[in-house]
């Protein structure tokens, strides 16, 4: 049998909580994440690199996490999926994802959202060019990316304008829409 | 959008002083009913929506809510937040891994199987080989050819051998390893052509029904009309020998499945599924218990696209190993595997011949179809009558001969993808059509129009066509496109092309027929004193959007927001039994079956509203969150005091609806196959940049029409066509599964398998053309598959235009294209491929012949269309016959056949010459 890896303490900042536990030492930073970091949002699509879903924010740089040891990983700030809604505050991204096509089956999507929101952090304002350039290294099947630029697109109006996003738990249609003061 | 003044009311009020205080349930944000917008109300209901295709018998159900807009997939929100959970993401309590160990051998008798040493090794649970579960499965009850494990064979590389099951992944693969397999290695077969000839060991072994010895699955003959006499009449023929190479669907997340046995004793399986019922079906074969000990539970699917709707074989070995280990099993594939289990898009050798007379009209299709299906039948059955029949329309035809076959071969099964059957004959039928147009020297597009089936019309092969856009998508693409401007008029390097797609909107007939006369779809709704409603459904969302769709059509017949209405579709504890995410079924059967449930609590609230107001219920109208009469909107109630009343005595309203396609089409051997309630129509223009020197095509604009018949949602319905031509454009330029000389898959993985990126995505136009199905719900069809098939041939045809080459041989990669290119110089005696010219735009008479009955054509259907009850027209009156009467009924030479006749095998066609066989319980020699 191959010997086993060592077990080594991990620690970094995962979207804003500060985590540690022991990983095998030559863990992948996706499956530490999936596994033991609690970001089953991140998504493994093909494990080569090739596909992006997988993509999250280290130190504010997007990087494929199917191809980051986790080790290199230590005591950086990282951002999944799960990190850009503030609470049930999405991200304008996110909404723009789901209200202008950008999401299908969905799967694709963690990815997609990290690379696109780390483009808005640097680039507020980016051409169509600019956005294709910043999501080339991600595959989507069902939508044939020009939803995915929209969305993107519309996430940059939304930021450039200040407009906050509503509240997801805000009060929903009343069923007796009667006279009331 | 413009602020509210705070003192300004929205919309309808309650009498002042009739209701001093709010209803139980009531008390949300949004408490002003919006008054009916007359924009969304149909005419024919007295609202001021055109209905130039006339009115729809769902007209009276529309609440002018949501029907029509562009709606957020209600599901979303847990996909941009990370928080919808794929197959990978169920993670049980005390889960294991399991892991599967799979044949290195392209074709090999299994002899023997020792797990000693794998059961040593600390940390493993459970092994299980294939004498565990011996039974057999399949989609297709009549081809049940697969196992969960390999029993006596191994039939492709990567086939199942035994599965295991263990503390983590490291030791379950490290178990694998140690897994001794001796295997006795067979001579496997690669070449599809080598699949019609006898075999000492064919691949599966049918018994009786087994076609010659050799490894053809199944054959197809079918003529309609002569068509001997029909060449004859030719004036332009195409002939051209296609291969298609197989591609895969290419989805996002690989097959993951959890497999748990509950301390009663029940299995649930949680799979990214899109066909949870035949999964169950199989499951329940397989394990040898009752289906009801079984809960499926259909996770988040990570794309489909056809590659998701067949049970295999890892659901069997997680419920094996589940039940073995008495832990939930976790099995998780990476991305080679998924190319193991493929289920991709037959590889094909497809000859088609197209013959035109000189009137210019379609007097005969020929085509000859071999098929790969690798090492399993899947939904071959279907697939081997697709490739033939889906190309019967949209155009009226003189005669249709088709010879079909589809051979085992030791590869990955192909099986059902996006444009199940129909991508690859298209694409050879829409490319024949430009070569006609061109010999005959008529505009392709002109030619089309003077071709069309007539809506309420029947296919030369008795195919039910109902409403049909085909004519709107032609003009729209050639209007938008400047087609007149553009074709044969451009540069070399630069071309348009055009194709032409036609797709069944769901299968008229079940796959299963046990019960008999069950409903292909059901729907159940359940609405408590709270007023939100609770729709159970066993729709599979793939991510297509159902569970929106069907929300929204029980939102619109009642009148409610979207917010009010909750799906639960994921488990078979809970849900009808729904057919499952294929043939594009869904949005037309469930959307149906939702409507027919939303009705009947429609009934009872319009009955309450009548018995609290005292108002007529004919005069009764539901707008948002109201009911109340139409001739003054001032009397009437809220949705929630109507409902309240309703449930008066028996509490919580419940409802069932649910669909089945009405009897339809002839009686031959096959004719079911292809047969659907209604069928979706496509044209689209792609226009092309084609480097003569390096044989790179890019592909710059596409305008994309689609009958939908009528979008539910247009932004699904656009994100549909503009996904379909990313998925077709992959096909034709550069998605191919290459295999080596020695038969391995070269590319399992999506590195060197070459989906289009961004970069590679051309503008699409989406065009929505709505032709108001009578019998879809609200009027739509299908969107989801039909989109996918014009994109091929109208690349192809671009090519041509830009440069003067046809191809005959997808994906149109550089080197390929560049072999062309070099073999024209060559015959043209061109040393540098710059000199090469592109086509010239020529018309000759028969263009104006052509455009004067396209035309009357145009005429004839507006009638027909807008006619209450129009006359039978069958295809073949564009021949002389009589339309009101079928050809094979009117005139003996254009009877169905469907076997070949002697003089037929003589000379047959690749495909056809399967027929050569004689079946073993024909052979009448006692084997």
């Amino acid at each position: 049998m191959i010997p086993g890896p060592d077990k080594v303490k991990w620690h970094a900042r995962v979207n804003d909580q500060e985590v540690s536990f022991p990983i095998e030492s030559n863990a992948i930073l996706l499956d530490v994440l999936r596994d033991q970091g609690g970001s089953l949002g991140t998504k493994r699509g093909c494990d080569m690199g090739t596909c992006g879903c997988c993509s999250v924010m280290v130190n504010g740089t997007p990087k494929l996490s199917c191809l980051v040891l986790a080790q290199e990983a230590i005591g950086s700030e990282i951002t999944t999926v799960e990190g850009l809604s503030s609470g049930h505050y999405l991200h304008p991204i996110q909404r723009t994802f789901a209200e202008c096509g950008g999401s299908q089956c969905g799967f694709c999507t963690p990815g997609f959202l990290v690379v696109s929101a780390a483009l808005l952090n640097e680039n507020p304002s980016p051409s169509d060019q600019e956005i294709k350039t910043a999501i080339e290294g991600n595959l989507c099947r069902c939508t044939g990316y020009q939803q995915i630029v929209d969305s993107i697109r519309e996430a940059s109006e939304i930021l450039k304008s200040g407009r906050h996003i509503d509240d997801s738990t805000s009060s929903k249609s009343d069923p007796h829409p009667g006279f009331k003061e | 959008m413009g602020e509210k003044k705070s003192d300004e009311i929205v919309g309808y009020r309650q009498q002042p002083g009739k209701l001093p205080f709010s209803k139980p349930g009531s008390g949300g944000s949004n408490r002003f009913s919006e008054p009916r917008n007359q924009k969304r109300i149909p005419e024919s209901m007295g609202g001021e929506l055109e209905q130039p295709w006339g009115d729809h018998r769902h007209d009276d159900l529309v609440s002018g809510t949501v029907i029509g807009k562009p709606t957020a997939l209600i599901d979303s929100s847990w996909k941009v937040t990370g928080q919808a959970k794929y197959g990978d993401d169920i993670r049980l309590p005390g889960e294991v891994i399991g892991r599967i160990l799979r044949s290195p051998h392209h074709y090999a008798r299994v002899l023997s199987i020792d797990v000693s040493k794998a059961l040593e090794l600390p940390g493993v649970l459970g092994i299980s080989t294939g004498s565990d579960a011996p039974k057999t499965f399949g989609v297709l009850p009549v081809t049940k050819d697969e196992h969960a494990m390999a029993v006596d064979r191994v039939r492709h590389v990567g086939d199942l051998v035994a599965c295991v099951a263990a503390i983590d992944e490291s030791t379950a693969r490290e178990a694998c390893r140690l897994i001794d397999v001796e295997y006795e290695i067979l001579d496997s077969i690669h070449d599809i052509k080598m699949g019609l000839e006898n075999s000492e060991n064919p691949i599966h072994d049918r018994g009786k029904y087994h076609i010659g010895e050799s490894n053809v699955q199944k054959r197809v003959f079918q003529q309609f009309g002569n068509i001997a006499e029909m060449k004859s009449s030719a004036v332009a023929s195409h002939d051209n020998d296609w291969t298609f190479n197989g591609v895969n669907h290419g989805f996002t997340e690989p097959h993951a499945v959890v497999a748990h046995w509950d301390p009663s004793g029940r299995l649930t399986v949680y799979t990214p599924q899109q066909v949870p019922h035949y999964l169950h079906r199989a499951l329940a074969d397989v394990l040898d218990v009752p289906m009801h000990q079984i809960n499926v539970h259909r996770t988040f699917v990570g794309g489909g696209f056809g590659g998701k709707s067949d049970p295999f074989p890892h659901e069997m070995c997680a419920a094996i190993l589940a039940r073995k280990t008495g832990k939930p099993v976790r099995i998780t594939f990476d991305r080679e595997e998924v190319f193991w289990v493929n289920r991709g898009r037959h590889p094909s050798k497809i000859a088609m011949s197209l013959h035109a007379d000189s009137q210019g009209r379609l007097c005969g299709i020929e085509t000859d179809a071999l098929i790969d299906g690798g090492a399993f039948a899947s939904f071959g059955h279907v697939t081997t009558y697709y490739n033939g029949v889906l190309h019967t329309a949209p155009y009226e035809i003189g005669a249709f001969h088709y010879t079909g076959a589809r051979v085992w071969t030791n590869k990955p099964a192909s099986g059902a993808m996006r444009g199940h059957g129909a991508v690859n004959s298209r694409c050879a039928v829409e490319t024949a059509i430009d070569d006609i147009s061109e010999k005959l020297e008529v505009d392709p597009i002109d030619f089309r129009l003077a071709n069309l089936l007539p809506p309420h019309s029947a296919t030369i092969t008795g195919f039910r066509v109902t409403s049909i856009g085909m004519r709107e998508c032609l003009e729209r693409v050639k209007k938008e496109s400047g087609w007149n401007e553009k074709f044969r008029k451009m540069p070399l390097g630069k071309g348009i092309g055009i194709g032409c797609g036609f797709f069944i909107s769901g299968s008229g007939l079940p796959i299963h027929w046990d019960p008999n006369k069950f409903p292909h779809a059901t729907v159940h709704l359940k609405i408590d004193m709270d007023g939100g409603v609770t729709i159970h459904t066993g729709a599979a969302d793939i991510g297509q959007g159902s569970d929106t769709v069907v929300a929204q059509s029980v939102a619109e017949v009642l009148g409610l927001p979207l917010d009010m209405i909750r799906v639960r579709s994921r488990e078979s504890d809970t849900s009808p039994v729904d057919l499952g995410s294929y043939s594009s079924r869904v949005t037309f059967m469930n959307a149906n079956a939702a409507i027919s449930a939303a009705m009947e609590i429609r009934n009872e609230l319009l009955e309450a509203t009548s018995e609290i107001t005292g108002a007529s219920i004919e005069g009764l109208v539901i707008g948002d969150r109201r009911i109340f009469d139409k001739r003054d909107p001032a009397i009437g109630v809220s949705y929630l005091e109507a409902l309240h009343k309703a449930q008066e005595d028996k509490g919580a309203l419940v409802s069932s609806g649910s669909y089945r396609t009405p009897p339809m089409g002839r009686a031959h051997k096959g004719a079911a196959a292809g047969l659907a309630p209604a069928y979706s129509f496509s044209a689209y223009v792609a226009e092309v940049d084609v480097d003569v020197e390096t044989g790179q095509t890019k592909v710059e604009k596409v305008w994309a029409a689609h009958d939908c018949g009528k979008a539910l949602n247009p932004l699904a319905v656009e994100g549909q066509i503009i996904g379909s031509c990313h998925m077709g454009m992959g096909q034709v330029l550069s998605e191919e599964m290459k295999y080596g000389r020695t038969g391995h898959l070269l590319n399992p993985d999506l590195l060197d398998y070459k989906i289009p990126t961004v970069h590679e995505m051309p503008e699409v136009i989406p065009i929505i053309v709505e032709s108001n199905d009578p019998e879809g719900p609200f009027g739509a069809k299908e969107a989801g598959e039909g989109p996918l098939l014009p994109i091929l041939p109208a690349v192809v045809n671009a090519v041509y235009d830009a440069i003067g080459v046809r191809v005959s041989e997808l994906p149109i990669t550089p080197d390929r294209l560049f072999k062309v290119i070099e073999k024209k110089c060559r015959t043209e005696g061109i040393s540098d491929p710059l000199d090469l010219s592109s086509p010239t735009l020529k018309h000759s008479d028969l263009q104006t012949v052509l455009e004067r009955r396209a035309r009357e054509h145009a005429e004839r259907d507006i009638e027909r269309r807008l006619s209450p009850e129009p006359t039978p027209y069958h295809n073949g009156a564009l021949f002389g016959l009589d339309p009101e009467v079928p050809g094979d009924e009117q005139d003996s030479r254009w009877a169905a056949v469907v076997i070949p006749p002697s003089d037929y095998l003589e000379n047959p066609g690749l495909a056809g010459s399967a027929w050569k066989h004689v079946e073993r319980r024909h052979r009448g020699d006692g084997t």
